[in-house]
């Protein structure tokens, strides 16, 4: 309940042209027309009312551009001040909306230039929010584990990223998302999401829920700044006694290694929990072979309903993903020589996403 | 559960509807309200603040869970005392005056220029640099704490203006007896041991107590210390756009610590960390960066021979320590010193209870004793406790002794009706009289008809 060291906010902006672009168009096929002008508007005042809460917080906004991703602002190393005092504005508050701008204009203007549209690096962005909040609680960490434990005052409680995003899902993101998931786990960091615009976002649904945020599509797009403030304004410690909105159903599916398709049903290394669309003879991330007779029989059960599957005892076969709910895909691990290379995600965390994926969609063949 | 809320919140309840919707007016005093209020109670404003219309008080309510009811209730009243919330008829909605401002204050319009008009740069004398600003809020705030805590010791320290004596001798923190000189109160000891951020408010507040009786307009000061806290540290400020009232409050604030000037006559003023942290809650004041050496954070280091080292060469922190320790030698920057049955029976006499005296060692104690865990030996911690408890073996109470009754059957019949009220705290039936906290005189007609 005490929020004594004030909160940290890290904001994630997908700022896709063509997804604005789409997203601004009048009425008939668009009910709530929402400009990125407005919108920048309506995120500024939510920005301001988060430093306004308490001297104390702190604010870091990155933006994520096709191909490339920016840090636009950040509290603890600001803009150099050569702006003039307004009496009329607290200067914090000038001083953040007057950079995000200027900084936001001048990628877009740097974007200009480049004519073929990279996909867009909302994942690169939310993976240097990660950094960043590494980055600023680390140094106190050290020094208050060398101390006594907590009671440091620098210490930035609960962090949390806020992720606004309008682009539909990229497939081939799943992989860094689902790393991103898991570091932030680790950092104790709560991931909010806003889906602006565009389809229902699977993968960051994933992210809010096994993070503990909350996860919010958004219908009204005119009362984007309301939904912000009841939502995602407040601290961890406060949402304890508010009732924040979180998503009854969450879309577990889980994207294939092989094609980076989103699947229904996969296949599932069992040494190292990748993740494939079909059987494969050979895993491509830990180089396990599978039997040809395993393969035969997993191919031949394919068609049909998951219920008829091999036995997961067997160590050497791919487990099948269609498995009853209740029991998570835990297969046993051939030793630790099956370690993936670097890149790849982690083998037991990557499982955690995928065992509840299968579960959690069998009815949807 | 409940947080405690901050000093300021309960004054500003006090004041009239009219008096804090003219505060309202100005985006910077919304703005500092709002830094003070408990964190529901903030999430509450922030959630209607850019509603059109009013919501009914059970949609509101939705957004609560069953357990924070009560919390949420308090923020409620908390709110509509402070006639931040209007509540017509079962519905809630932001005072009129207080969205409207708040909401300029948010989005940086509006043409009040209540967060401070800044000077025209000087040439000739650029402003001072905020190393200087702290060393000139240091400086005085540390004058005014040493003058108290060295009072009646006979040392003669710096005296601080005769404002600032007038403050503390209002606030009673310091009095005088009979043209004598000033002599620190129980009061003043406790404060001392309190963080500088409260001290700051407490003294700040017996100012706005002062303000009234000098018939200086309350708005205009609340409004002028709320700009102060949200200034830039390090800039100038012209003093051309203050009202009488505010400009009044110049030199006392000068005193303070919590401005500076090059000249009394001069034209623009520079708030110091004092004054640019009134409303953050942890207190980066200016002591963190201060002059003397040695680790700023903590400095006491206890051990369970009740021996005490204080990595400190600074004065004042001496001779709060002094307070409750008996001091045994100083070096150049350590002191050593032993906390004993007599040193912290002196404190106790001066008004400082134990739990100040642990809480002020917690606060200041040395980095290497927070490895430590319970972090203050607890032998230590339980004997300052007993000290404290062994003054308080007797327990006065007042009341009246009633005696002298006629009969044994009067005196039972008072007795017992005595013991129906819950009165009574000590009898002795042979001597027929007892003593009780209630003045039972007014019932007598009642008796008179048994």
């Amino acid at each position: 309940m005490d929020d004594e060291n004030g909160s940290h906010l890290s904001v994630v902006i997908d700022l896709s042209p063509a997804q604005w672009h789409s997203s601004a168009q009048p009425p008939p096929d668009n009910p709530y027309p929402l400009p990125l002008s407005i919108f920048l508007a309506q995120l500024l005042t939510f920005l301001n009312a988060h430093i306004a809460s308490k001297h104390e917080n702190t604010l870091a906004v990155f933006g994520a551009f096709p191909g490339k991703s920016v840090m636009l602002y950040s509290s603890t190393d600001p803009p150099p001040q050569t702006q003039v005092i307004d009496a009329n504005s607290y200067p914090p508050f000038k001083l953040v909306d007057s950079t995000i701008v200027t900084r936001v204009m001048e990628e877009f203007d740097e974007q200009a230039e480049i004519t073929d549209e990279a996909p867009n690096s909302l994942v690169s962005a939310l993976a240097k929010a990660l950094c960043y909040v590494n980055r600023v609680t680390l140094p106190t960490t050290t020094t208050s584990s060398k101390q006594a434990e907590g009671r440091d005052p620098t210490i930035l409680p609960d962090p949390r990223i806020l992720v606004l995003s309008v682009s539909p899902d990229l497939s081939t993101s799943y992989i860094p998302i689902m790393n991103a998931i898991f570091s932030a786990q680790k950092l104790k960091v709560t991931i909010d999401v806003c889906q602006v615009y565009g389809p229902e976002s699977v993968f960051l649904q994933q992210a809010a829920h096994l993070t503990g945020g909350s996860y919010i599509f958004l219908e009204r797009r005119d009362a984007l700044l309301q939904y912000l403030i009841m939502s995602f304004l407040s601290p961890p410690s406060i949402r304890k006694i508010l009732s924040v909105p979180t998503q009854d159903k969450i879309d577990f599916r889980a994207a294939c290694f092989c094609h980076k398709n989103i699947v229904d049903i996969g296949f599932v290394c069992s040494v190292c929990l990748s993740i494939f669309c079909q059987p494969v003879p050979v895993c491509s991330t830990c180089r396990t072979k599978f039997p040809m007779k395993t393969l035969q029989r997993l191919n031949a059960a394919r068609p049909m309903l998951p219920a008829s599957t091999a036995s997961p005892s067997r160590a050497a076969s791919s487990a099948p993903q269609a498995r009853p709910s209740t029991t998570p895909a835990t297969p046993k691990t051939n030793g630790s020589s099956a370690a993936p290379p670097g890149g790849l995600p982690h083998s037991g965390t990557i499982g955690n996403g995928t065992a509840r994926t299968a579960s959690a969609n069998e009815s949807g063949v | 559960m409940a947080p405690i809320p901050h000093t300021l919140i309960p004054f500003l309840q006090s004041q009239s509807q009219n008096t804090l919707t003219r505060l309202y007016q100005l985006p910077s005093s919304c703005l500092s309200i709002y830094r003070l209020l408990g964190p529901l109670e903030r999430q509450l404003v922030m959630s209607l603040l850019w509603l059109e219309s009013s919501v009914p008080p059970s949609v509101m309510a939705g957004w609560v869970i069953r357990e924070g009811k009560q919390l949420y209730e308090g923020a409620l009243s908390t709110l509509s005392r402070l006639h931040i919330i209007s509540s017509p008829v079962g519905k809630l909605a932001l005072n009129s005056t207080f969205k409207t401002s708040f909401r300029q204050a948010i989005t940086g319009s509006g043409t009040s220029g209540s967060f401070g008009v800044p000077a025209e740069p000087d040439d000739k004398h650029p402003p001072l640099a905020v190393e200087g600003l702290d060393g000139y809020a240091l400086e005085r705030w540390e004058t005014i704490l040493h003058y108290m805590v060295s009072s009646g010791t006979g040392q003669s320290p710096t005296k601080p203006s005769t404002g600032v004596l007038y403050l503390l001798q209002r606030s009673g923190l310091m009095i005088s007896h009979r043209g004598s000189p000033l002599q620190i109160t129980s009061a003043g000891f406790q404060f001392l041991l309190h963080s500088p951020h409260d001290q700051l408010w407490d003294l700040l507040l017996q100012y706005l107590h002062m303000a009234e009786e000098r018939k200086m307009d309350l708005v205009e000061v609340l409004s002028f210390l709320f700009m102060l806290s949200t200034m830039q540290l390090g800039r100038e400020y012209s003093t051309e756009n203050l009202g009488v009232s505010q400009k009044a409050m110049l030199e006392d604030l000068r005193d303070y610590g919590l401005i500076w000037q090059r000249r009394p006559t001069s034209k623009r003023f520079s708030p110091t960390r004092l004054a640019t942290t009134l409303t953050s809650s942890s207190p980066p004041l200016p002591t963190a960066a201060g002059t003397s050496t040695g680790p700023q954070d903590g400095f006491i280091v206890l051990e369970t021979n009740y021996r005490i080292y204080a990595y400190t060469d600074n004065p004042l922190k001496t001779a709060v320590l002094n307070l409750f320790v008996s001091l045994k030698y100083r070096f150049p920057n350590l002191v050593v010193g032993s906390i004993t049955r007599d040193s912290v029976k002196k404190a106790l006499n001066n008004g400082i209870t134990a739990d100040q005296i642990i809480s002020y060692l917690i606060s200041h104690a040395h980095p290497q004793m927070r490895k430590n865990n319970p972090l203050l030996p607890v032998t230590v911690q339980d004997q300052i406790r007993l000290w404290e408890l062994e003054r308080n073996r007797l327990k006065s109470a007042e009341g009246y002794l009633y005696t002298s009754f006629t009969s044994q059957a009067d005196y039972e019949l008072v007795l017992n009706y005595a013991k129906e009220l819950d009165v009574v705290l000590w009898e002795n039936k042979a001597k027929r009289c007892f003593f009780g906290s209630l003045h039972l005189l007014p019932i007598t007609p009642a008796l008179k008809d048994v």
